[in-house]
């Protein structure tokens, strides 16, 4: 008895000692913080955090909404590179196309002496696959009657309607190898653990949750441009711990949102710690729900607008990195298309902050002041909800200015911010008043204005809309986008494109604030050859279609 | 016996109940999976991809029984379906690559704070009055009383950046193949140490009050002066005596802690980029993902009451007392 008691007594001390001892061994084991830093030995990785991205899974399916990273940008690649920073088109897997006369279809002719990374040749076969899989598991490309290969190297798309938009969908797609995936019984279900793709970086190696490699690509097409060696990529389950990664010299290239970037990155090392945030995001519009009195009355809208101090929203609430908007609502990414006469006549002016001005259209319209607040036709004071999402911090702030800018003029403005669940659901069923709300983006102005203004895209309140949450429509409008998108000419497109303009500054859809820029900061103390303002063949985004160019230019750095 | 069966059924009676509410929660919650993703992707997304996903996910529209009856089938089938968030993986490997990592944090973290906890409250409450009486409560309470959030991000800064002695981030270093050697193991102790060390700076301090606590009131006991009057040795009438009885309520704490560890550690995660289930559950709320929260869901709720039962079978044979009613 005696002995099995003082065992007991003695395993319970033993038990405090091996945790003490644990604790305290362990402390010195920790090696600190190892990594990438310094290496400039010709083999260094290429290191890329994932900040939104806790955990990887090895899931290599292009067609999968939240795919690995890298896996269109560095495994399969289009036909054509359209860069969002210079608006440039160059031609990847297919050397030249041509649109038909009539705009019915379009021809691609397929670059020579391309590879899969299995050593297999690309063909005119795997694109028309491609399509064919697309349309089955997928859907979309509506206007797409038939895709058609007239010999290995020509793939023709026959549309059932003249659409010259599509260049930039069809030619931004990723090519699959047909003779991989036809053999998949349940495509859409399928993993791909080893990807056989035709980019520069197809190899898949040592796979880990929180870490995987891409290797190169041993046949691929431009072998003289594989200058690095491979591909690092680190999993990061928020901005704060990337952010530290990255601040601390440990990956080349990040994409999360730095804060007070000049100190907490660029000092640190001057020479070789960069950023570069040009504005190619879409337009971020304050959005009031034009089926609800007053704001169906573009008179108003114009009057609130011009209550908005957009040089405020950019330079606080968005850290000075956003461009505030005109009255043609073009993102920066559109300059070339922006129609001066427009932004320089006086129907302009209501994207431009002015007090008095504001108060004025207010009361000529109809919603007189007293005692500092404006009251409605009806009587009721004029009050609106502002809703943004919970997660989306900065757009809170420029809520809040907008409320500021509102008070000014004598209108009472609520900030409401439960999580964007909520958010979206009242913009999907038209029952928000206004909110903060993001527009569409594509390589050409017509998918913005499509988005805002065409009558096809307005549901009415509590059917679920995906896009034109403020419900606005013009009959005019749809002649023109129509036009547009049967216009085979670029000539034809800016004419058609000046006439939206025209008519977004006349109605005022929605209220532009800003283009939202697209973040991105790298180090070159072991990489050079980065897009910069002077040089801006890529924006500095790791995950978008000219990433593949940026993968391509790198050079490492040699010791 | 018949107590460990009655017991049981009450269990399979709970299981079933968490198990409606874990179908019926996520679908009272505003928006669907793809309106999700598409307010996420803020304007990257075309709106025609809406219906795209929708295809791709082949979302259910059944009638909501029907719906039920088939999840039910699946749960026992072990087919917990296939994520929405990370298409197409199904949730089974999800859980299965990330709960490994959540158990070794935390029952690390938990084993050391109840241990650690448990004995500085049985000899606080043994010495009275003494320095650790005095000193710890109070130094330990303020130290738990930290927002975890700026604890953790202190720790990690003072001694991964500034000092360099820990990794900052993941479970082992990158380029590391997982194996049982000497490298590997020590690596993950390495990085273990930090994110362990934060939550049992949180959470021992409860322990050891709440040890004191019951081991103050068991030490007023007759018994105890009995046992002091008879010569025992202190740290006999210490171990043996008092803390076997005031341990009672610690064991029922550590049982529900145990099953609660399973849902991961939020913020250690994210401060430590440390792998992990929380921020999976976190992600899967934002996205929606019925399927993956249904599986974590469940895998927390089968922990939880698998936990209880164990504790209600310690309790057996601790206190004879639940054995006679």
């Amino acid at each position: 008895m005696t002995s099995s008691r003082s065992a007991r007594r003695s395993l319970t001390a033993a038990v405090a000692v091996a945790a003490a001892a644990a604790l305290l061994l362990t402390g010195c084991s920790g090696n600190g913080a190892a990594g990438a830093a310094g290496d400039t030995s010709r083999d260094q990785l290429l290191t890329v955090p994932r900040e939104d991205m806790g955990t990887f899974t090895r899931n290599f399916n292009p067609f999968s909404p939240k795919v690995g990273p890298m896996t269109k940008e560095a495994i399969y690649e289009p036909l054509m590179v359209h860069s969002p920073a210079d608006g440039k088109d160059t031609p990847w897997l297919a050397t030249k196309w041509e649109q038909a006369k009539d705009g019915r279809s379009i021809t691609f002719t397929l670059r020579d002496g391309v590879k899969w990374s299995d050593g297999k040749p690309l063909t005119a076969a795997d694109v028309v696959y491609t399509f064919g899989l697309q349309k089955k598991l997928l859907g979309g490309f509506d206007y797409l009657d038939k895709v058609t290969a007239p010999d290995a190297h020509t793939v023709t798309f026959a549309f059932n309607k003249p659409f010259s938009p599509s260049v930039y969908e069809i030619a931004g797609h990723f090519i699959l190898p047909e003779h991989i995936w036809a053999k998949i019984k349940d495509p859409a279900k399928f993993t791909n653990p080893d990807p056989v793709g035709t980019g520069p970086y197809t190899k898949v190696e040592k796979f880990e949750s929180q870490s995987f490699e891409l290797r190169k690509n041993p046949s691929y097409w431009q072998p003289e441009k594989q200058h690095i060696a491979g591909l690092r990529l680190l999993a990061f389950s928020g901005n704060d711990s990337a952010n530290l990664a990255f601040t601390n010299g440990e990956v080349d290239w990040t994409q999360s949102f730095v804060p007070d970037i000049e100190k907490s990155f660029v000092a640190k090392d001057k020479k070789h710690n960069h950023y570069w945030f040009p504005a190619t995001g879409a337009m971020i519009n304050w959005q009031l729900n034009t089926t609800k009195a007053p704001f169906d009355d573009p008179a108003v809208r114009k009057a609130l607008s011009m209550a908005v101090d957009r040089d405020k929203i950019t330079k606080v609430a968005m850290n000075g990195y956003a461009n505030p908007a005109d009255c043609t609502g073009l993102a920066g990414t559109y300059d070339s298309w922006r129609d001066a006469s427009v932004v320089n006549s006086p129907s302009c002016d209501w994207t431009k902050h002015d007090v008095k001005a504001a108060a004025k259209a207010l009361d000529a319209a109809g919603y007189k002041e007293k005692g500092g607040k404006r009251t409605l036709k009806n009587g009721k004071p004029f009050t609106l909800d502002i809703s943004v999402g919970s997660a989306s911090s900065d757009w809170i702030s420029v809520a809040n200015i907008i409320k500021q800018n509102l008070a000014e003029v004598g209108i009472t403005a609520n900030v409401k911010s439960p999580d964007w669940a909520a958010v979206q659901t009242t913009y999907d069923m038209g029952t928000f008043d206004s909110g903060i709300v993001w527009s569409g983006n594509g390589a050409t102005p017509y998918e913005f204005y499509r988005g805002v203004m065409s009558t096809k895209v307005v549901q009415p309140v509590n059917k679920k809309a995906t896009e034109n949450y403020h419900r606005f429509g013009d009959k005019k409008a749809d002649q023109l986008i129509d036009a547009f998108a049967a216009a085979t000419d670029e000539k034809t497109q800016h004419a058609k494109a000046d006439g939206l303009q025209k008519l977004f500054a006349e109605d005022a859809p929605v209220v532009p604030l800003f283009t939202g820029p697209e973040w991105g900061a790298y180090t070159d103390t072991r990489f050079t050859g980065w897009p910069t303002a002077q040089n801006p063949y890529a924006t500095l985004s790791n995950r978008s279609v000219s990433t593949v160019l940026i993968l391509t230019t790198l050079k490492p750095v040699r010791g | 016996m018949r107590l460990v069966l009655r017991n049981l059924g009450f269990y399979l009676l709970a299981f079933w109940a968490s198990l409606t509410l874990n179908f019926l929660l996520p679908r009272f919650m505003p928006g669907d999976p793809v309106s999700r993703m598409f307010a996420q992707a803020q304007g990257s997304m075309r709106p025609d991809q809406i219906a795209q996903l929708q295809k791709l996910f082949g979302l259910d529209h059944r009638p909501l029984w029907e719906q039920y009856l088939g999840y039910v089938k699946s749960v026992f089938t072990g087919d917990l379906g296939i994520s929405i968030s990370r298409f197409p993986t199904p949730v089974s490997d999800v859980i299965g690559s990330q709960i490994g990592w959540t158990l070794l944090l935390g029952i690390t973290a938990l084993i050391t704070a109840a241990v650690l906890g448990n004995l500085l409250g049985i000899v606080a409450a043994w010495r009275r009055g003494g320095f650790l009486d005095s000193a710890f409560p109070p130094l330990l309470v303020f130290v738990g009383s930290f927002p975890y959030f700026w604890l953790a991000m202190g720790a990690l800064y003072l001694f991964g950046v500034t000092l360099g002695w820990f990794p900052l981030r993941h479970a082992y270093d990158v380029g590391l193949t997982p194996g049982l050697n000497g490298e590997f193991l020590s690596n993950v102790v390495s990085h273990l140490f930090l994110p362990a060390l934060t939550i049992v700076l949180v959470s021992v301090g409860g322990w050891m009050l709440g040890m004191r606590n019951s081991m103050i009131a068991t030490n007023a006991e007759d018994y105890i002066t009995m046992a002091e009057a008879k010569g025992l040795s202190p740290s006999r009438i210490m171990f043996r005596y008092a803390a076997r009885n005031a341990m009672l309520p610690s064991v029922t704490n550590f049982g529900m802690a145990l099953g609660f560890m399973v849902g991961g550690a939020l913020l250690t995660e994210v401060v430590f980029a440390y792998p992990g289930i929380g921020y999976q559950l976190l992600n899967a709320v934002q996205g929606l993902d019925y399927p993956l929260m249904q599986g974590i869901f469940l895998t927390i709720t089968a922990a939880v009451l698998l936990a209880n039962f164990i504790v209600d079978l310690v309790h057996v044979r601790l206190d004879p007392r639940v054995r006679v009613r």
